[in-house]
């Protein structure tokens, strides 16, 4: 796309999301955060399947970490937001190096299989050590406690307050995405993808990019859960569970994997669709795997790469 | 005399009862253009193996300018300089020319670890990548994926991605396998030139004796992982026993 | 103390039983299809429902449900295989996944939509529906059958690929497909009756299962397949014998684990698929 629509494009799209943050009422405020926070967990979580090609079933347990991370900070630490966020994040990125150094030993399906039982081993973790996490029940009542700068203090305690501190932290995180797509170190993971045996020939230590890879996407996820945790006041092991590693691939898979907008795409239709069918059915997960089902049969590109395919063709042509 | 660029000393690597090295003892001159040949199971993949790390050697001694890398890992092998082409294409089909070109090249001037920076203002990888490029003559299609390529361009591309890891000592595994007449002579001249200029020290596997035995100042002949023939091509040629064992075989076949 | 270690033994054994079947049909396909089946669980738990659902309303005979329930599920493999696997075989390895991770979903959900989503009690069976007195306890006969049957399933399996023609030809697909189909093997038809063989293997874990668990939830699938999955990876994948003793040394462990640590012991599954991925990755009962 021309560079200057990019900017147009992003600067709209920011306009429209203050619009919906000063104008719309609570429950398309609450969908719209549901749509910013699951947009960084897939984004960032693309990061590692779509850019470097390697399947993760565990990131739900970085998530949770990162859900973890900010309820506990909040309850037992400090009540400062930020400070609690960047907490769960740093919690996150901890979990996902300890776990990604072992998991990077392996691709394909070893790999997929590893993150799975590292996975759940946060999750046993998480539902039997009552003591902290508060077992099955999980930890509930969060507050939002304002800002505190020094001498002013701004509340986020409403959620049309709340929304732009999700707001903030969604613009930052798309902006450093769309940075490490175009970076080096972007093109690394994608020459990984492509063949990472030459681009171990090429000089570059593949190991520890996938590493690298795999702490990032681990601290976006965790930015996710944090913020998720601020928004539903509370959180439960199943935010762990090997499952919920699902839905970010099916949002990457529903915008399309190879584009850096395919996430973002994704993530509304995800929550938009979702509300939808569960308004009028009480089997979302049938839907979703249909879609799913779908998209793998006969979309592979998603939303974003199957459109791009037939703007180009039909230009083309024209 | 100055120090070889690569030595190797009594290098072994068996698979179960089939010994591909036996105790191989080798030196490499900087600038002096090499070839390896050898009948099917002599070893010559295995030994390229092992020397570029893809695989570990059972026993023996792999020094390169001074300095043992017999377990050094394959990046830093690359990073010292030694690198290699493989014998199948082996690019980065889903990238565009320009990208499997600056992909070594950042890796060479560390700057492949940039999250924030982008590639398309390192200016002097640019610089660079379309200098090689050029080099290889397909400068014209650098902003086209490798996958648009003919197979035999991608064999030119896979010697320019080599080319641009800054080697020292370069491994070519049968370079021009699969090449029409008109792309084989192309690179050849390219190997034959930068052999001249000096930076490059060439090391080429072939089947093909013509190019083995126009192209080389040397030709290393292994036979079941032994050293049977060493020597400039002349000598080689002439050599009863090589024959006997291989250009016999060729000749036969 | 002796007794009550013999009986968590014998749970776990009968445990690592029905482990065993699903896991069994799981690594059989791996070793041939080269798929690793999300939906392996699924069948178990259709083989269950639909085992019950023979009982219940056609009221016919335990064994008959038995019987009847996984040939049904042999159906759904069929078309499983034959419209939706086989288009993903070229494709890459997460979309092979994910294509039967939605089939999971779809057939938990299909399950809750046709029998409900709360849990269904299940019959006992006439005939081994009491107990014997072991160590000085109680023990159920249809416990003692399970395990029985394990081991008769293991026996037959290893017939069949040792002995039988057919049974040669899936070794010899599993070990090198070009091969097989140079050799004139039709490896659709192949691949086709792996997959509805293992799905039956599945779903008979199921219909056995039914007077076993007691309840019949639609978790029930997904409890299974990762504990299928955990035993596949320690015995290897697409190893037969792997998964047998997999399946016995996850099902004692669990067994143990309940009884002595109850608060770890998923955890130590889990630990324990994680230490052979990453040190015996070939899996530790696997020949080589």
């Amino acid at each position: 796309m021309n560079r200057s629509w990019t900017y147009i494009l992003a600067a709209l799209g920011i306009a429209v999301l203050i619009g919906i943050g000063l104008f719309s009422s609570r429950f398309i405020l609450y969908l719209t955060m549901r749509v910013m926070i699951l947009s960084i967990f897939a984004m960032g979580y693309n990061i590692l399947f779509g850019r470097t090609g390697l399947l993760s079933f565990g990131h739900a347990a970085f998530y949770a970490t990162g859900a973890y991370g900010v309820a506990l900070c909040t309850i037992h630490v400090h009540s400062h937001p930020v400070l609690a966020v960047v907490a769960g994040v740093i919690a996150a990125a901890v979990m996902a190096l300890i776990i990604g150094f072992f998991c990077v030993r392996h691709t394909e399906i070893y790999f997929a299989m590893l993150t799975l039982a590292f996975g759940m081993m946060v999750f046993s973790l998480m539902w039997n050590v009552r003591g902290i996490t508060g077992g099955d029940d999980g930890l509930s009542g969060i507050i939002r406690a304002p800002i505190s700068l020094g001498l002013i203090s701004i509340p986020i305690m409403k959620d049309s307050q709340y929304y732009f501190f999700v707001l903030m932290f969604f613009v930052v995180s798309v902006l450093l995405i769309h940075r490490i797509g175009r970076s080096p170190f972007g093109l690394v993971l994608a020459s990984i993808r492509e063949n990472h045996v030459r681009t171990e020939f090429a000089g570059l230590p593949v190991k520890r990019y996938r590493l690298a890879a795999f702490v990032i996407s681990g601290a976006f996820a965790g930015l996710a859960g944090g913020l998720a945790v601020f928004l539903e006041s509370n959180v439960t092991p199943f935010a762990a569970h090997w499952s919920r590693s699902a839905d970010p691939v099916l949002v990457s898979l529903m915008g399309g994997l190879q584009t850096f907008s395919g996430p973002l795409v994704g993530s509304v239709l995800f929550v938009v669709l979702r509300e939808l069918i569960e308004r009028f059915t009480h089997n979302w997960m049938l839907w979703f795997g249909l879609i799913l089902l779908a998209i793998i049969m006969g979309f592979r590109g998603g939303i974003v790469g199957s459109t791009a395919a037939l703007l180009k063709r039909s230009s083309e042509q024209g | 005399m100055t120090a070889p660029l690569l030595e190797v000393r009594d290098l072994s690597k068996a698979f179960g009862n089939v010994v591909t090295a036996n105790n191989l003892n080798l030196s490499l001159t900087a600038g002096v253009l090499t070839s390896i040949i050898g009948p099917n199971g002599a070893g010559k993949s295995t030994l390229i193996n092992i020397l570029t790390g893809f695989i570990p050697p059972d026993s023996g001694r792999i020094i390169f300018q001074s300095q043992d890398i017999t377990y050094e890992p394959i990046y830093r092998r690359v990073r010292l300089g030694l690198c290699r082409s493989f014998q199948v294409v082996n690019v980065f089909t889903g990238l565009t020319l320009f990208e499997n070109i600056s992909i070594p090249i950042l890796a060479a001037h560390r700057r492949a670890n940039g999250l924030f920076s982008t590639v398309s203002g390192e200016k002097a990888v640019r610089e660079e990548a379309h200098r090689i490029l050029q080099r290889i003559g397909l400068q014209e299609q650098g902003d086209l994926p490798a996958s648009a390529l003919s197979h035999g361009d991608q064999r030119v591309l896979e010697v320019g991605i080599a080319l641009a890891a800054r080697p020292k000592l370069l491994f070519l595994d049968e370079p021009t396998a699969g090449m029409n007449p008109v792309e084989r002579i192309k690179i050849l001249e390219n190997i034959r030139q930068l052999s001249q200029e000096g930076e490059v020290t060439f090391v080429i596997v072939e089947h093909d004796m013509d190019i083995v035995f126009s192209l080389s100042e040397r030709v290393i002949v292994l036979h079941r992982g032994d050293v049977i023939g060493d020597g400039p091509p002349e000598q080689i040629k002439a050599d009863p026993h090589v024959r006997e064992v291989y250009l016999g075989e060729e000749v036969v076949a | 103390m002796v007794q009550s270690l013999v009986h968590v033994c014998l749970a776990g054994i009968s445990a690592g039983m029905f482990i065993w079947l699903v896991a069994s049909g799981l690594t059989l396909i791996f070793g041939v299809l080269r798929v690793l089946n999300f939906a392996h669980g699924s069948f178990y738990m259709l083989g269950a429902y639909l085992c019950y659902t023979f009982l219940r309303f056609a009221g016919v005979d335990f064994w008959l449900g038995v019987l009847l329930g996984p040939l049904v599920v042999c159906v759904v493999g069929y078309f499983m295989e034959r419209f939706l696997l086989r288009h993903v075989y070229p494709l890459e390895l997460p979309y092979q996944l994910l294509l039967t991770f939605a089939m999971v979903l779809i057939f938990d959900e299909l399950v809750k939509m046709i029998w409900g989503a709360g849990s269904i009690g299940s019959p006992t069976v006439p005939g081994l529906s009491g107990s014997v007195s072991i160590a000085g306890r109680d023990f159920p006969v249809y416990n003692l059958f399970i395990i029985a049957v394990g081991p008769l399933v293991a026996l037959g399996l290893w017939a069949m690929l040792e002995k039988m023609w057919w049974g040669r030809i899936i070794r010899a697909a599993a070990s090198d497909r070009e091969m097989a189909a140079a050799i004139g093997v039709k490896v659709p038809a192949l691949y086709t009756g792996v997959f509805v063989f293992g799905a039956w293997l599945s779903a008979l874990g199921g219909a056995l299962a039914v007077p076993y668990v007691g309840l019949l939830t639609t978790g029930m699938g997904e409890a299974i397949i990762i504990e299928a999955f955990v035993v596949v990876v320690i015995g290897g994948l697409g190893s037969l014998k792997g998964a047998f003793l997999g399946a016995l040394v996850i099902g004692l462990l669990t067994s143990f684990g309940t009884r002595f640590i109850p608060t770890l012991d998923m955890f130590l599954t889990f630990i324990l698929m994680a230490a052979v991925l990453l040190w015996r990755p070939q899996g530790f009962f696997a020949e080589s």
